[in-house]
C-alpha cells in the first residue's frame, strides 16, 4: 500500500469533515494503527479543521449560556465536587496519595525496626535458653555423679565398719609426724584398705607404695594412686605390720627405707 | 478536559462552551444562515455533546473534531427534518436534485469560512462538497442522483477537499 498516495489522497480530509462513507472509515481505522505517519496526518487534519472553525467563529451572547446552564442544572455533578477547579482537585488528590504512601514508608520503616529489634532479643534469649540447658544438663550429670559417690562411700563405711575388720592406724614416722594413714584388713577375705588421712601428693615420677611387714621382711602390698578416697590394694595374708613408702612410679622390689613416710603396727 | 467531562463536572461544561461555542455556531452558521435558529441548533448541540459525552473515544480523534460533526449533523438535521438523514425511502432524491449549489439555503454565508472557499471551486468539485458536507447526502446517494459512479464521486470529492484545504495554510 503506498501510504503517501493514501494521505494525499483526501479521504483523510473526507474522514475528518464526517463525509466518508463507512468502507472508508473502516479502512482508515486499520491503518491509523498500522502507519503513525497516518495518525500524524489525521492530527495534523483536525488541528487544520479546528483553527478554520476558530478563524469563522461567529460570537454568541452570554444569555445562551446562562440558558444552556439552567436546562443542564440537575445534570451536574454535586457543587462540593464542582467548586475545586480541575487541577486543584488533582493536587489535593496527588497530595492524598502522597500522604499515604509517605505514612506508609513510615509505618513500614518503624515496622522494620521493631523486627530488628525484637529478632536480637529472641536471638539472646535463644541463646540463654541453650546456655541455660547445657548448664541444667551439667548440674544433673554432676547429680549423677555425687550421687554414684554418695553410695559408694556408703558402701565404704559399711565395709570398714563390718565385723571382722582389722583399723591398723599408720602415724607418720620421725621427722614426718604430721602425716597419717589408716589401714583395713579384712581378717576374712585377706583384702587390704587404705584410706590416706594425710599425706602429701607424691610428686612427678614418684608414687607411694604399701609395704606388708611378714615375719621381718617387707613384702609388696601395692601401689597408692589417691587414697583420700578408700583404696583397695593387694590381700595379704599374713603380716605384723604395714609401711609406705616413696618410689619411683610404677614401684620398687625393695623398699627405701629412707622414704618412710608411715608406719603402723597390727594389734592382735 | 474529557475526565472532567464524564464526572459531570460544571466547572469543565464552562470551559468547554467559553472556548468552543463561537467556532461551533460559526460551524452551524454556515448550513443554518437564520441568527435566531442558529442560536437554538447551538444549545441543542452543546447538550447533546454534554449528555454525548460517553460516547466519545479519545482513540478516534479530536474532541472538537467530534463536537463538529454534532454541529454539522445537527444543523442539517435542523434544515431537512430530524429523520431525513437515516431515512432509506429516497425517492424525493430527484426533488431533492434542484437546490443545488449552494442556492437552496436563503442567504447563505458566502463571505466567511468553508462557504467561501467552496464558491471558489470548480463546478464538478462544488456540488459534491455542497451535496454532502452542507447537505448531509452519502456519497452513494449522490452518484445515484448525478448519475456518475461512486469511485468518481469519491475521487472528485476527496480531490475538492484537497483543494479546500490547501486554500488556507495555516
Amino acid at each position: 500500500m503506498d501510504i503517501q498516495a493514501y494521505i494525499q489522497s483526501g479521504v483523510i480530509e473526507s474522514y475528518v469533515l464526517g463525509v466518508a462513507d463507512a468502507q472508508d472509515v473502516a479502512e482508515l481505522q486499520r491503518l491509523r494503527f498500522e502507519y503513525p505517519e497516518v495518525e500524524a496526518a489525521i492530527a495534523a487534519c483536525e488541528a487544520w479543521l479546528a483553527a478554520t472553525a476558530r478563524a469563522g467563529a461567529v460570537p454568541v451572547s452570554d444569555k445562551v449560556k446562562e440558558q444552556l446552564q439552567h436546562t443542564l442544572q440537575n445534570e451536574f455533578a454535586p457543587a462540593a465536587d464542582t467548586t475545586a477547579t480541575n487541577p486543584t482537585s488533582l493536587l489535593k488528590r496527588m497530595n492524598r496519595v502522597r500522604y499515604f504512601a509517605a505514612a506508609s514508608v513510615i509505618l513500614l520503616v518503624a515496622s522494620a525496626t521493631i523486627n530488628v529489634y525484637l529478632y536480637q532479643k529472641y536471638h539472646q534469649a535463644s541463646k540463654d535458653y541453650i546456655a541455660l540447658m547445657n548448664e541444667r544438663n551439667t548440674v544433673v550429670a554432676d547429680n549423677g555423679l555425687y550421687q554414684t559417690k554418695l553410695r559408694q562411700m556408703q558402701d565404704r563405711m559399711q565395709l570398714m565398719a563390718a565385723p571382722g575388720m582389722l583399723k591398723v592406724s599408720m602415724p607418720g614416722t620421725p621427722g614426718k609426724e604430721g602425716n597419717l594413714v589408716t589401714l583395713f584388713w579384712d581378717t576374712n577375705t585377706k583384702d587390704v584398705y587404705v584410706l590416706a588421712n594425710k599425706l602429701p601428693k607424691a610428686p612427678a615420677g614418684k608414687q607411694y607404695q604399701l609395704w606388708a611387714l611378714v615375719d621381718g621382711k617387707p613384702v609388696d602390698a601395692g601401689m597408692l594412686d589417691d587414697c583420700t578416697d578408700l583404696c583397695q590394694l593387694k590381700p595379704v595374708v599374713k603380716a605384723q605390720a604395714f609401711a609406705i613408702t616413696l618410689e619411683n612410679t610404677g614401684g620398687s622390689p625393695t623398699p627405701h627405707l629412707d622414704q618412710l613416710y608411715v608406719m603402723g603396727n597390727v594389734k592382735s | 478536559m474529557v475526565r472532567s467531562l464524564k464526572l459531570r463536572e460544571q466547572a469543565a461544561f464552562s470551559y468547554l462552551y467559553d472556548h468552543y461555542s463561537s467556532a461551533l455556531h460559526g460551524v452551524i452558521q454556515q448550513i443554518v444562515p437564520d441568527p435566531d435558529v442558529s442560536v437554538d441548533v447551538l444549545q441543542e448541540v452543546f447538550v447533546k455533546i454534554w449528555r454525548q459525552i460517553e460516547q466519545y473515544d479519545p482513540a478516534k480523534g479530536r474532541l472538537f473534531t467530534w463536537m463538529f460533526n454534532i454541529a454539522r449533523t445537527t444543523s442539517i438535521d435542523t434544515v431537512r427534518g430530524k429523520d431525513w438523514r437515516n431515512s432509506q425511502k429516497n425517492n424525493s432524491l430527484t426533488d431533492d436534485l434542484i437546490p443545488l449549489a449552494g442556492a437552496t439555503q436563503p442567504n447563505p454565508i458566502d463571505d466567511i469560512g468553508l462557504r467561501k472557499m467552496v464558491h471558489s471551486l470548480k463546478e464538478e468539485h462544488k456540488v459534491l462538497v455542497e451535496l454532502s458536507y452542507f447537505q448531509g447526502y452519502k456519497q452513494d446517494e449522490i452518484a445515484q442522483m448525478l448519475n456518475i459512479p461512486l469511485g468518481t464521486v469519491k475521487t472528485r470529492l476527496r480531490a475538492a477537499l484537497l483543494l479546500l484545504r490547501q486554500q488556507v495554510k495555516l
